[in-house]
């Protein structure tokens, strides 16, 4: 039975912070079910590595090099987006890119760790959903009344491989760190890989420009997940550790969810959970996981392993 | 299966949700504010959150996730993403049957309730939750001494097996003390404590430590059993 592995152990997924280890230091971590070591040294870095980093945007400028071993076996490493990203194949796809990392005047910032005991798509799927705004982060990003969920677009893209929603809008008492009242807020949402996301929204003080917010995930195994929040802002005024607080605050009120639903794992077949329009981007995501066989941290029942369906039908969906 | 015990009827007030378990199966017990109780599966059709976490208003039970409502018929009636959509018929959380009895609720997940008959004249003390099956738990019970208010010996009888019941007598009163037996899982009890309306409060908080005593006992005995139960597995 293929449980999503094949899929899943090609991709790169980030296992710490970029500087965050110190020379002679080491650190033991998991991920898809694999033991990790990664220790860290003064050793010059090599040649993979520094064009790695390259590409990513970052100077190379830290400290140490960081070796990873899972089993004896030396792991390819990068450093991206103020991470330090792993994979366990020997033929990793490429790390997806995130522009607007290289844009001056941007701040990055790396929110730390958050580990979740649930699967890493339902982590991913619920930074996708916005509905639950008013609910869970409220009187922050979302308050009664304004709960209504505009129609929005949503599509999978094929010449990038990668779900996207557009033209959403909500109402957000506080958008962010930096806003200082409620506003209608515009989203985009990307969805690059299976275990990572990416949305941007209404910057307060740069109207011309989107915040940029995205969730890396490393899956631990099928029902255990670090996620790694980092965002790339325009906010010259909030402190570093304001910035990364208020990303905690908002993470550890989504953990209170994510570890309440069942089951664990994310269920694709169509008849476990009932969508609604507001859900298109999640419907979109979960044929997205389906059609790559993307089932690493998914319940797959036997029936809709046969009738290959695509998808919730409920007719809610239809317009 | 058969009617089981969940909570006191008084520790779920007009607007409150609670979880329970009964023979691992999870459930969420609400009531609204006409007073009717409700015992549903512990999950929201839409995305699998735990229903429990939610929240009551008015005599509908809301999902703490995207706050949508389902009114006493299991009927969502309210989609806040949608305030104009009538939320198709079809969503419905699984609903069980639930009575509340002498101050006590009972839910059957498989057929009606059914309240076992036991004496009128008691009411709730504390519901405890005990960490070692059902089979230590009860043991422990029957083996506790416990003593009326003047000090005299009563004496424990099974009243039902199906909900386990028992019940601790003398010849001053016969059903001084009840115990209801609620197996949530494999691992763990919940007892539903009730006493004679006739003890003092006094008499009340007493019956309440001897609860944590014979919960104790009964988590001891329990690890007791299993570390020898590692040993034996060992040789």
């Amino acid at each position: 039975m293929n449980n999503g592995l094949e899929y899943a152990m090609h991709d790169w997924y980030p296992v710490a912070i970029e500087g965050e280890l110190e020379i002679g230091q080491s650190r033991q971590t998991r991920l898809l079910g694999e033991q990790l070591e990664l220790r860290c040294d003064d050793s010059v870095c090599d040649a993979s590595v520094c064009d790695a980093s390259q590409r990513a945007g970052n100077t190379g400028d830290s400290v140490g090099t960081i070796t990873i071993f899972s089993n004896g076996r030396k792991l390819p490493v990068q450093r991206a987006f103020n991470h330090l990203w792993t994979t366990l194949s020997e033929k990793p796809r490429e790390l997806f890119a995130i522009s607007e990392a290289q844009e001056p005047g941007r701040r990055l910032v790396p929110c730390g760790v958050v580990r979740v005991k649930c699967s890493p798509l339902r982590a991913v799927e619920n930074f996708l959903d916005i509905a639950h705004f008013p609910f869970v982060h409220t009187d922050v990003l979302g308050a009664e009344p304004h709960t209504e969920v505009y129609k929005y677009d949503v599509r999978i893209d094929d010449t990038d491989d990668e779900v996207i929603a557009s033209n959403i809008r909500f109402y957000q008492p506080q958008a962010s760190k930096s806003s200082s009242g409620g506003i209608e807020t515009q989203y985009i949402y990307r969805v690059p890989a299976p275990m990572a996301a990416v949305l941007y929204k209404t910057c307060p003080p740069k109207p011309e420009a989107m915040d940029v917010i995205a969730i890396f995930v490393q899956p631990l195994d099928e029902e255990t997940c670090n996620v790694w929040p980092w965002m790339a802002l325009y906010d010259d005024v909030s402190s570093m550790a304001d910035l990364i607080q208020f990303q905690q605050l908002i993470f550890l009120q989504d953990r209170s969810i994510l570890e309440n639903q069942i089951p664990r794992r994310l269920p694709l077949d169509p008849k476990m959970e009932i969508p609604t329009r507001a859900d298109l981007t999640s419907v979109a995501y979960r044929r997205w996981l389906k059609r790559h066989s993307a089932w690493y941290g998914a319940q797959i029942s036997i029936d809709s392993l046969q009738n290959h369906s695509e998808g919730p039908n409920a007719h809610e969906l239809a317009e | 299966m058969t009617t089981t015990p969940v909570a006191l009827a008084r520790d779920l007030p007009v607007q409150r949700v609670m979880r329970a378990q009964v023979d691992g199966c999870d459930l969420a017990i609400w009531r609204g504010i006409s007073g009717q109780v409700q015992a549903w599966e512990n999950r929201c059709p839409h995305r699998g959150m735990r229903l429990s976490y939610g929240f009551v208003r008015q005599d509908s039970l809301a999902c703490a996730y995207h706050g949508w409502h389902y009114n006493c018929e299991a009927v969502c009636h309210y989609i806040p993403a949608h305030p104009e959509l009538q939320p198709p018929a079809s969503i419905k959380p699984v609903t069980y049957s639930v009575v509340e009895h002498q101050g006590v609720l009972w839910v059957n997940t498989r057929n009606e309730a059914e309240v076992p008959e036991f004496p009128e004249d008691s009411i709730g003390i504390r519901s405890i939750t005990f960490d070692c099956p059902l089979s230590v738990a009860f043991e422990a019970c029957l083996a506790a001494q416990l003593s009326d208010e003047a000090g005299l010996s009563l004496s424990p009888r099974q009243l039902g097996d199906a909900p386990l019941i028992l019940s601790f007598g003398n010849q001053q009163q016969a059903d001084s003390v009840l115990l209801l037996f609620q197996p949530s899982d494999l691992a763990n009890v919940v007892i539903h404590v009730l006493a004679h309306h006739s003890y003092s409060v006094d008499g009340r908080i007493g019956i309440s430590q001897w609860c944590e005593s014979v919960r104790r006992q009964a988590e001891l005995n329990h690890e007791v059993a299993m570390n020898a139960g590692m040993e034996c597995t060992h040789e």
